[in-house]
């Protein structure tokens, strides 16, 4: 292949390929460090603090520590926001993989319907969640009209399960687009000589799907399972609106307990030891997940194609 | 960078997130002391609970600044978490000089940081800012006797509502006691009927049946001494008492069974009540402008309203009311220019300030307030909750706002489980005790 003869052409070939210094970094780092670590620091301080937001924090050793220990809302929002974060993925991964797979086609039927199936992903998720609110009311919204499909009161928040099925629903209708998209555009990029390949050997469309696609789609699994843990683990604002931790705290995740802590109860220390918690166990789970995937040697799905 | 930091990067950055919230407004809040010379010249802020009431705030501002050298700036602040946003502000530079608040608890915390103004030295230079006012309200606002708020909007007593219609109906009048209310009870379910509309979704409904209950069997006595910090109180025979009582009105299905769901602010009981699905609901004042607001002809003919039934055997007198005894303004002790506050306040008293919030439909508390009742927006309503307000041996303000803010969240999940179940007396009592 004949190169340009431009400024650009001394980068191509030898070692230094696609290796910026670390100069090209600095934003990120700079960015990073002061919207998240320097945040984190005055976090785990603040911990160790006692403060209403009125004067000034005052230390209180391992006070807020052991009060959220002995606290029994506290060890059930770890419990809650695990179920949550794991009904997420067990529901959002196959939907997600199956309609990715479905729209990565060529198809216009597909294109067309796709797009409307990624409406949910415009929407903020306070929108979306207000929108569901409205039309689970119990005497005026779809469990009301449809009582017979619904049965009973259509008491949906009124009851833990009742309220864990319509949130897991919620995310699923408003994530499992992100997601779907994440597969698409894995699934495009497998190449077709792999499933011309299969066809001559006599592959049907579920070995092709179950031999190929899903192998292909092996780093896209763990990138989006990872988002779906860590988005799972983070959710808030669904919470807030549809049931306010509710019925009781029977829905109070850990990151609505924490704000229920700071920012209802002007207490910031113990808030902000709930937070560092989120922050020790997101951090870890991403990690395990990463090092046990074997994504963190980002093997190419293509070798030796 | 290795493909390891950079998820774990991202994992950190995706978990930072959320601790960010708890510290920013740290930083605000943590500048500490303010002095009078870092606070702006020549104006004092006022922060208000930004709603359609504004129209008048607006209206006393413009009338005081045609004639003010210091010029006052009126801030709307949205209206939800008005008192978060308040708790981030109230002790930097960017303070208000004077702010909207409910009284009793939600100030005592600002009383106990000492950020606040004690009137009494403008009430010894103008008497009139306590004495114009009707005294059950202007004592909301006192914390430890001393006076710390002027009324400035309307009261809004808790009134047991109903659907005249759907009364006809069943055959039955409204109660005027607590026997009334569970025969409606039994007549209403029998009919299909839920008894009572509880928006349960949000929680506060649900606190008014608590307030009432507590205040008809046990006196007002009790609220009184718990917030005094002698929390005994709740496990005390009355406290008992009031709560079985409650307990036997809730497992009689008045209030139906999925009020859990339901929710006041999206306009799902109000509806209930409405369309006839239910025939009563316990609301503050404002249900009837909910209500006009979303059916004017509806609302004439058809919203029935009685103060809460009296229970014989109790030691708390029918007449007595809960709620919002009133909003209040507050100074803050920074304040540059505390004379413009004052004369500022002394419109609250006005005659043109009484008449402008009758027109918007509230109910201002001044003793002037009775010779311009005729001018209301809906005169018998008026005339109905003055009335109330005026005989009241006792105004009890909202449990959420007469204890601190802090214990608010704790609260409202106690009073919600014991609703569903999940709390029995005993546990209720305890969840009570440990706010």
């Amino acid at each position: 292949m004949k190169r340009p003869t431009t400024g650009r052409s001394r980068h191509s070939g030898g070692p230094n390929v696609g290796r910026p210094g670390f100069a090209w970094a600095l934003p990120a780092t700079i960015f990073f460090a002061l919207f998240a670590i320097v945040p984190l620091i005055g976090v785990a301080v603040m911990s160790f603090t006692s403060w209403s937001g009125l004067g000034s924090p005052e230390f209180n050793g391992l006070d807020n520590w052991n009060k959220l220990l002995g606290d029994k809302v506290m060890m059930q929002s770890l419990w809650l926001s695990a179920l949550l974060t794991l009904l997420g993925v067990v529901i959002q991964t196959p939907l997600s993989i199956l309609l990715g797979v479905w729209a990565a086609g060529q198809q216009k039927n597909r294109a067309v319907l796709s797009a409307i199936y990624f409406i949910p992903l415009l929407l903020s998720s306070a929108a979306v969640s207000v929108l569901w609110r409205a039309l689970l009311d119990p005497n005026f919204g779809i469990p009301g009209q449809l009582a017979g499909i619904f049965g009973g009161d259509g008491n949906l928040l009124g009851s833990q399960a009742g309220a864990i099925a319509v949130l897991t629903f919620v995310g699923a209708w408003q994530f499992t687009p992100l997601h779907t998209l994440l597969y698409q555009g894995a699934a495009r990029s497998v190449p077709p000589v792999l499933y011309q390949a299969a066809e001559i050997d006599g592959a049907g469309t579920m070995r092709k799907f179950f031999s190929i696609t899903l192998p292909q789609l092996r780093n896209t699994i763990v990138t989006s399972g990872i988002l779906m843990v860590v988005g799972g683990l983070t959710t808030f604002d669904t919470v807030l609106i549809l049931t306010k931790g509710g019925p009781g705290t029977d829905t109070t995740i850990t990151p609505y307990y924490m704000y229920r802590k700071a920012f209802q109860s002007f207490d910031f220390g113990v808030g902000s030891a709930i937070a560092l918690v989120l922050v020790v166990i997101a951090t870890a789970i991403s990690l395990i997940m990463v090092r046990a995937t074997g994504y963190d040697k980002m093997n190419s799905a293509q070798e030796g194609i | 960078m290795s493909n390891t930091s950079r998820w774990l990067k991202r994992a950190v950055a995706a978990s930072a997130v959320i601790a960010l919230g708890v510290t920013l407004s740290a930083c605000s809040g943590a500048s500490g002391s303010t002095a009078n010379s870092n606070r702006p010249e020549n104006v004092i802020h006022v922060a208000v609970y930004g709603d359609a009431g504004n129209t008048v705030e607006q209206a006393m501002v413009d009338k005081f600044n045609a004639t003010s050298k210091v010029q006052v700036i009126l801030d709307r602040i949205p209206g939800a978490n008005y008192q978060q946003k308040l708790q981030t502000i109230i002790s930097t530079d960017a303070a208000p000089d004077v702010f909207f608040n409910w009284g009793g608890g939600s100030i005592q915390p600002f009383v106990k940081a000492n950020l606040l103004l004690p009137l009494t030295d403008m009430i010894k230079s103008d008497p009139a800012l306590e004495s114009s006012f009707l005294p059950s309200v202007f004592n909301a606002a006192a914390i430890d006797g001393v006076p710390y708020g002027i009324p400035m909007r309307g009261t809004q007593p808790v009134i047991l509502f109903n659907n005249k219609q759907v009364l006809t109906d069943a055959g039955i009048t409204a109660p005027k006691t607590w026997d009334d209310l569970l025969a409606d009870v039994k007549v209403l379910t029998a009919k299909g009927i839920t008894p009572i509309a509880l928006g349960g979704a949000d929680q506060w409904p649900t606190l008014m049946w608590f307030e009432y209950l507590f205040d008809r069997v046990a006196g007002p006595d009790l609220l009184t001494k718990a917030i005094g910090g002698d929390t005994t109180v709740w496990d005390s025979a009355d406290g008992k008492a009031a709560l079985t009582k409650l307990k036997s009105l809730i497992d009689a299905g008045a209030f139906g069974t999925n009020f859990d769901s339901v929710s006041f602010v999206d306009g799902g009981s109000p509806a209930l009540l409405r369309t006839g699905k239910a025939a009563f609901e316990l609301m503050g004042s404002w249900e009837y402008s909910t209500q006009q607001t979303a059916d004017k002809a509806w609302t004439e003919a058809n919203l029935g309203y009685t103060g809460f039934p009296s229970i014989a055997d109790g030691k708390g007198d029918g007449a007595d009311l809960v709620g919002n005894t009133n909003n209040y303004y507050s100074v803050i002790k920074a304040t540059r220019y505390p004379d413009t506050a004052r004369d500022f306040l002394k419109l609250m008293y006005s005659d043109e300030f009484v008449q402008a919030q009758l027109g918007i439909g509230n109910l201002p508390t001044t003793t002037t307030t009775e010779k311009f009742l005729d001018q209301a927006a809906d005169p018998a309503y008026a005339t109905f909750q003055f009335n109330l307000v005026k005989d009241a041996p006792a105004f009890q303000l909202s449990w959420d706002q007469a204890y601190p803010q802090s214990a608010s969240a704790d609260m409202k999940t106690a009073v919600s489980q014991f609703f569903t179940g999940k709390l029995d007396v005993a546990g209720f009592i305890s969840a009570m005790q440990a706010l």
